[in-house]
């Protein structure tokens, strides 16, 4: 896949006077500098900033009569907390501020891809295989936590005991293909979404490109409510015990 | 179906003419950028059989029983989403072929 550095990264490593070296290029590639080569990363980390900043902004300022920012915050925990009492069967809420911060990192994420010269630190495989990874860790832990570490994973044997030696691989294979799955469809998703509005923006850039974006405001959306869905299951299906 | 195959390797001699057109170094048609065009071709077709379906019977429930409006949308999201995951497999893969 080419490689497109964003805007922002450019004209940074204009400002910033970095040098352009061959060895952080890719292969057969323009030479790049290291804000240029780890664009994710800013975007990631822009996206991250971005967040903290409105949460902090909205938590410094809650008020008995809501603003319109607050509104909104309110309306998301709300949604968030609702969707882990429907899946989590008791006590699920400890878990909100992980699944809450992993939903804003996304949202934020993939909505940076809308804004002329940022691109969605989504769109690469890197960030997403890490929140991933951070999730994956995070419901493996809580699994053994409540349910206690050989129990947590005696439950990967299967019903019967004679077909353990047959379930126990597939099952660790399901659970470690988890992470594939749920990083790549979520990269596929926003980079798929990306690339294609940038092609139409080569087409006529103006107007043209609009329609995509609009989807992509949705898509966008859908694809945070499907990560932060999978991951409220996940995490379900770890720490909950069975009767 | 006689008429879709017909089609189907109409296109295929296209895309073999077009081939021969450019001043490309000739390649089989089953590798490189062929393979990951045609495999997203066939995969997007498939999804979208899967999906339309995944949403014909999201309807049906939700013109049934109109109170079960919200669990239906959810779990349709999330079918839709692992059924599209499919389709994102091939095109990442499809990205990673050169």
């Amino acid at each position: 896949m080419e490689h497109h550095a964003s805007l922002l990264a450019q004209w940074l490593t204009q400002v910033l006077g970095l040098s352009r070296h061959a060895w952080l290029g890719f292969a057969h590639g323009s030479p790049l500098s290291v804000l240029e080569r780890y664009d994710h990363l800013l975007n990631a980390a822009l996206a991250a900033l971005t967040a903290m900043l409105i949460t902090a902004l909205v938590r410094k300022n809650l008020a008995r009569i809501p603003g319109p920012l607050q509104q909104i915050f309110e309306g998301v925990v709300e949604g968030l907390k609702e969707m882990i009492n429907d899946n989590i069967a008791h006590h699920g809420e400890k878990y909100l501020p992980f699944i809450g911060t992993m939903a804003l990192f996304v949202f934020f994420n993939n909505f940076f891809g809308l804004i002329p010269a940022l691109s969605p630190g989504t769109s690469n495989w890197n960030v997403t295989l890490g929140s991933a990874l951070v999730v994956f860790g995070y419901y493996n832990f809580h699994g053994m936590k409540e349910q206690g570490f050989l129990k947590y994973w005696a439950h990967f044997m299967g019903p019967i005991w004679w077909l353990a030696p047959l379930l126990f691989p597939l099952e660790i294979l399901g659970l470690l293909s988890r992470i594939l799955s749920h990083s790549l469809r979520l990269f596929g998703n926003i980079a798929g979404e990306h690339v294609v509005a940038g092609i139409f923006f080569g087409l006529m850039p103006i107007l043209l490109p609009v329609p995509m974006m609009f989807l992509g405001l949705f898509f966008g959306l859908i694809q945070t409510f499907v990560f932060t869905m999978l991951t409220t299951i996940y995490l379900s299906g770890a720490v909950s015990h069975e009767h | 179906m006689k008429k879709f195959l017909t089609t189907a390797f109409l296109f295929t001699l296209a895309a073999v003419a077009f081939a021969q057109g450019a001043p490309v170094v000739q390649k089989s048609l089953f590798e490189g950028q062929y393979v990951a065009h045609l495999s997203l071709a066939i995969a997007a077709a498939g999804c979208g059989l899967g999906q339309g379906k995944a949403v014909m019977a999201a309807c049906e429930g939700v013109a049934r029983n109109p109170q079960a409006a919200g669990n239906i949308r959810t779990t349709m999201i999330i079918g839709l989403a692992l059924i599209e995951a499919l389709v994102i497999y091939v095109l990442v893969a499809a990205f990673a072929i050169k």
